[in-house]
C-alpha cells in the first residue's frame, strides 16, 4: 500500500515547478516493472473481480448483471455461514496458540544458550516447510488411523485407531496442530525484538530484586509489544486465508463433513467446481472486507496494550 | 492529490467495464470451421485425466494414429481429475479448449448445453458411432444432440476377495438372486469371525450407486431438470453408511470416511483387508494388483428385487470434440481411431471402462486372462437385468458425487438425520440445477 502512495505523491509532484522533471521520469522508469505487474496483475483483476462479483458468470457464457443477487445469497447459504465458523475457529485458537510457542522458544533461546543458531534454523524450518503441499501429506499420514500420532498415543498406553483426520469433530485440530506447528517466523521476529531490549533494564529490576517473571512481564511484554502486536496483525490476515493445507488434507472437499471447508477452500470450490464465478468474487470481496475489519479491531484494541518507546 | 486519485480510479473502472461489455458481446466460441479435412499438415490437441498407465497406453494409440495418418500430429496433454476439471473450465473460457477431450457424464451437460462440444452427428462421416449400443450411444445426447461418443461402459458389480472369504470359511449364497440382506448377512460375518482385522464392505458413495439404489426402489434420481428422486429412497442411502458402520460391516464410521477418501492402494479393499467391494467391474484388476491377489470374483449387485430389470451401462468415458476446433475433421478421425480400431482397442484395453464398441469388446474377450477376462464376461452375465438407460446428470448437478459423501458422513457423524439429510441435499442440488438452466 505505501507505494501506491508513493506513486501517488509522484504523479503529484510531477506539477510542482522546483521539481526536475526528469527526476520524475526516471523514477518512474524505475518503478515501471512493479508498476505494470501492480496494475496489470492486481489492481485491473481485483477490480474486475469486483463487477463480476455483480454477475453470474460461469467463465464460458458472458457474465450476465444481477445485482446483488451474490451478496444476498450468502445470507441463505447454509455452507458459507459454516465455512465462516470454521475459519474464525481456526484463526482464534490457533493464532495465540501459535504466538505464545514462538514467543516462549524466543525467550528460551535468547537466553544464549549454545548451539544457538542451529537451533533457531532447526524451529524456523517448520515455517519454510508448513505450507507445502508435501507437508500437508505428510500430516494426513501423521493423524491418519494407523499414523505416527496413535503410535505416540500408543507409547502411553492409549491404544485408538481413531483417524483424526476423518472424524469431522477433530479433522480441524490437526490443522490448528499444524498451524502452531509453524511457530518459526513470528519466532525469529520476537528473537530480533528481544534484542533491542536495552539489558540495563534487566540489571536494574534484579537489583530491585525482580524474579524471572516478574521482569518478563514488566520488561519484556511491553517492550516487545509493537513486535507481538505485528505478528499477531500479520498471524491474522494470513491464517484467514489458509487454503493448501485444508485443501490438500481434505482431498480438496472441505470435509469429512464440511468440518475442514475454509473460507478459500469454500470459494475456489464455488468458483472453479461449480463454476459460479461470480459467486466466488462476491465472497472474496466479502473476505476483504473481514480481513480489513479483523485488523481494524486489533489497531483499535492496540492502544490499551501496545507501548511504542518514543 | 485525492482528486488525482479518483481521476485514475474513474478511469480505470470505465476500462474494466468496457472489458466485461467487450466479452459480452463475444459468441461462446464456436469456430462454425466446416469438417472437411485439411491438405497439409494439421496439428490437433487431446486431453484427458488419468494415472500412469492410462498415459502410457493413450501415447501409444496415439502413435498408432499418426503412423496411419502422417500429416496430424497429436499433442497430448493430461492432468488427474480434480486438476483436469479447472483447467478444462479455464481453457474453454480463453478459448483454448483442445480439439478432443476426454469428458465425464457428470460434466456432460454443462459443457454440451454451453455449446462448447461439436455435434457430432456433424462429423459423421469420419467418426462412426455404430458399433455400441443404441442406449449408449443415446447417453452421449445433450439436448437432442450427439456430443460425445461413449468411448467406454461402467457395470457396477461387488469384487470378492475370495482369500478373506475362504480364510474364514464363508460362502456365498446364489449371488445372481441375492438381496441387500443376503449381502449385509455376508459381510457382518466377515467382521465378526475375524475379530474386526477384516471388514465387509463399504457403503457406495456415488451418482452410479445412487442411481441404481433408486432404480431399485422404483424410483429415478432425475426427470429432466428435476431432482425426482422420492425424500425416503435418498435418506436410506445416505444412511447406509450409519447403517454398516453400526452394524460392524465397514468397522467404524472414521473408517469408512478414510476409505472414502483414500487412494486406491491406502483402501481397505486395496490391502486386502476388506471382503467385498460394490464398484465398477473393470476395477477387479487394479485391485487384485493392490491386494496381491489373483483370487478375487465378481459377482452380480443385490437387489431389492432379485432378477429386476434395474441394472444400465453407465457410459465411463466419452471422448467429446470442441466447437472451437479449427480441425473438427481431423479430431473426429482421432475420436474415430480411439473407439473403432482394433489395435488402438488392444492397446488401450480395459484401462477406462469396458470398451463401448462391441466389436473390440469381444475381442478383447477372447484374448483376455484372469481378471479382465471377468470384468469383459461380466457385461454378459448382466445382461439380463439392465433395463431402459437413464437421462444423464443434469447440467449444475456435477458435484453430485461430493455431495453424496458429504450429506453421507453428516448423518454418519450425527449431525443429520437421514430424512433431512435427503432433503436438504435434494435443495440444495436443485437450486444449483435451476440456477443453472
Amino acid at each position: 500500500m505505501s507505494s501506491f502512495s508513493e506513486f501517488g505523491s509522484l504523479v503529484k509532484n510531477r506539477h510542482k515547478p522546483k521539481d526536475k522533471p526528469t527526476d520524475t521520469k526516471v523514477a518512474l522508469g524505475f518503478l515501471a516493472p512493479w508498476l505494470i505487474g501492480a496494475v496489470c496483475l492486481s489492481l485491473i483483476p481485483m477490480l474486475y473481480s469486483l463487477v463480476i462479483s455483480f454477475t453470474k458468470y460461469n467463465m464460458i457464457k458472458p457474465p450476465q448483471f444481477v445485482g446483488l443477487m451474490n451478496y444476498r445469497h450468502m445470507l441463505a447459504d447454509p455452507r458459507f455461514l459454516n465455512s465462516l465458523a470454521v475459519t474464525l475457529t481456526y484463526v482464534i485458537i490457533s493464532v495465540p496458540l501459535q504466538l505464545v510457542a514462538a514467543l516462549a522458544l524466543a525467550v528460551l533461546l535468547d537466553r544464549g544458550m549454545r548451539g544457538l543458531s542451529f537451533y533457531r534454523s532447526a524451529f524456523y524450518l517448520p515455517s519454510m516447510l508448513g505450507g507445502s503441499v508435501a507437508v500437508a501429506v505428510l500430516w494426513k499420514m501423521v493423524f491418519g488411523s494407523d499414523g505416527l500420532f496413535n503410535a505416540f498415543l500408543g507409547l502411553f498406553g492409549i491404544d485408538t485407531s481413531m483417524s483424526w483426520i476423518a472424524n469431522p469433530d477433530t479433522a480441524n485440530w490437526t490443522l490448528i496442530a499444524l498451524h502452531i506447528w509453524q511457530f518459526g517466523s513470528p519466532m525469529v521476529i520476537f528473537l530480533a525484538g528481544l534484542r533491542q531490549i536495552p539489558r540495563e533494564l534487566y540489571e536494574a529490576a534484579s537489583v530491585d530484586g525482580a524474579g524471572t517473571w516478574r521482569q518478563f512481564r514488566s520488561i519484556t511484554l511491553p517492550m516487545l509489544s509493537p513486535i507481538i502486536f505485528f505478528n499477531l496483525v500479520m498471524s491474522v490476515i494470513n491464517s484467514f486465508q489458509t487454503f493448501t493445507q485444508a485443501y490438500v488434507v481434505s482431498g480438496g472437499t472441505g470435509g469429512p463433513s464440511d468440518s475442514t471447508l475454509f473460507y478459500t477452500l469454500y470459494l475456489y470450490q464455488q468458483g472453479f467446481a461449480s463454476l459460479r464465478m461470480g459467486y466466488a468474487s462476491a465472497l472474496a470481496w466479502i473476505m476483504v472486507v473481514i480481513v480489513a475489519v479483523l485488523t481494524g479491531i486489533n489497531f483499535a484494541l492496540s492502544k490499551f496494550w501496545v507501548h511504542y518507546d518514543d | 492529490m485525492k482528486r488525482m486519485w479518483k481521476k485514475y480510479m474513474a478511469a480505470l473502472m470505465a476500462a474494466v467495464t468496457l472489458s466485461v461489455t467487450a466479452a459480452c458481446g463475444s459468441s461462446v466460441g464456436a469456430s462454425d470451421v466446416p469438417v472437411v479435412p485439411s491438405d497439409g499438415d494439421v496439428t490437433i490437441r487431446l486431453n484427458w485425466w488419468g494415472g500412469d498407465a492410462r498415459i502410457k497406453a493413450t501415447e501409444e494409440a496415439v502413435k498408432g494414429f499418426e503412423k496411419e495418418h502422417p500429416n496430424i500430429h497429436v499433442e497430448t496433454e493430461y492432468s488427474d481429475w480434480t486438476g483436469y476439471w479447472d483447467k478444462l473450465a479455464v481453457q474453454s473460457a480463453g478459448g483454448n479448449a483442445p480439439d478432443v477431450m476426454q469428458m465425464d457424464e457428470l460434466y456432460l451437460a454443462f459443457y454440451g448445453s454451453m455449446g462448447s462440444l461439436l455435434d457430432l452427428d456433424k462429423a459423421s462421416k469420419y467418426l462412426d458411432l455404430s458399433g455400441m449400443d443404441a442406449a449408449t450411444r443415446a447417453m452421449g445426447k445433450v439436448e437432442g444432440k450427439q456430443v460425445a461418443a461413449p468411448a467406454t461402459t461402467a457395470q457396477y458389480g461387488v469384487i470378492v476377495n475370495n482369500d478373506i472369504l475362504d480364510e474364514l470359511g464363508i460362502t456365498l449364497p446364489d449371488t445372481s438372486r441375492w438381496t441387500w440382506d443376503d449381502f449385509e448377512r455376508v459381510a457382518e460375518q466377515v467382521t465378526e469371525r475375524s475379530g474386526g482385522k477384516y471388514i465387509g464392505s463399504i457403503a457406495p458413495n456415488n451418482g452410479y450407486g445412487l442411481q441404481l439404489w433408486a432404480r431399485q426402489h422404483g424410483d429415478a434420481l432425475f426427470k429432466g431438470n428435476a431432482i425426482a428422486i422420492k425424500p425416503e429412497n435418498l435418506a436410506s442411502f445416505l444412511n447406509l453408511p450409519a447403517r454398516w458402520a453400526k452394524n460392524g460391516i465397514e468397522g467404524s464410521a472414521e473408517r469408512w470416511s478414510e476409505n472414502t477418501a483414500a487412494a486406491l492402494n491406502d483402501s481397505d479393499f486395496g490391502k486386502g483387508t476388506q471382503a467385498m467391494m460394490i464398484t465398477q467391474a473393470t476395477m477387479i484388476t487394479p485391485y487384485a494388483q493392490a491386494a496381491g491377489t489373483d483370487n478375487m470374483s465378481l459377482v452380480p449387485m443385490p437387489q431389492t428385487e432379485p432378477g429386476a430389470k434395474t441394472m444400465y451401462f453407465k457410459p465411463g468415458m466419452y471422448w467429446a470434440i470442441s466447437s472451437g476446433s479449427q480441425h473438427p475433421a481431423e479430431a473426429a478421425m482421432l475420436v474415430d481411431y480411439l473407439i473403432n480400431d482394433k489395435n488402438a482397442g488392444t492397446i488401450l484395453g480395459t484401462e477406462r471402462g469396458i470398451p463401448a464398441n462391441n466389436d473390440i469388446r469381444t475381442m478383447l474377450a477372447g484374448q483376455a486372462t484372469g481378471t479382465d477376462r471377468k470384468a469383459l464376461d461380466f457385461v454378459d452375465e448382466i445382461r439380463s437385468t439392465v433395463g431402459k438407460a437413464p437421462a444423464v446428470t443434469p447440467n449444475g448437478a456435477s458435484e453430485l458425487d461430493k455431495t453424496i459423501v458429504r450429506y453421507q458422513q453428516d448423518v454418519v457423524f450425527g449431525k443429520r438425520k437421514p430424512l433431512d439429510a435427503a432433503k436438504a441435499m435434494i435443495a440444495e442440488l436443485q437450486e444449483s440445477i435451476d440456477f443453472n438452466s
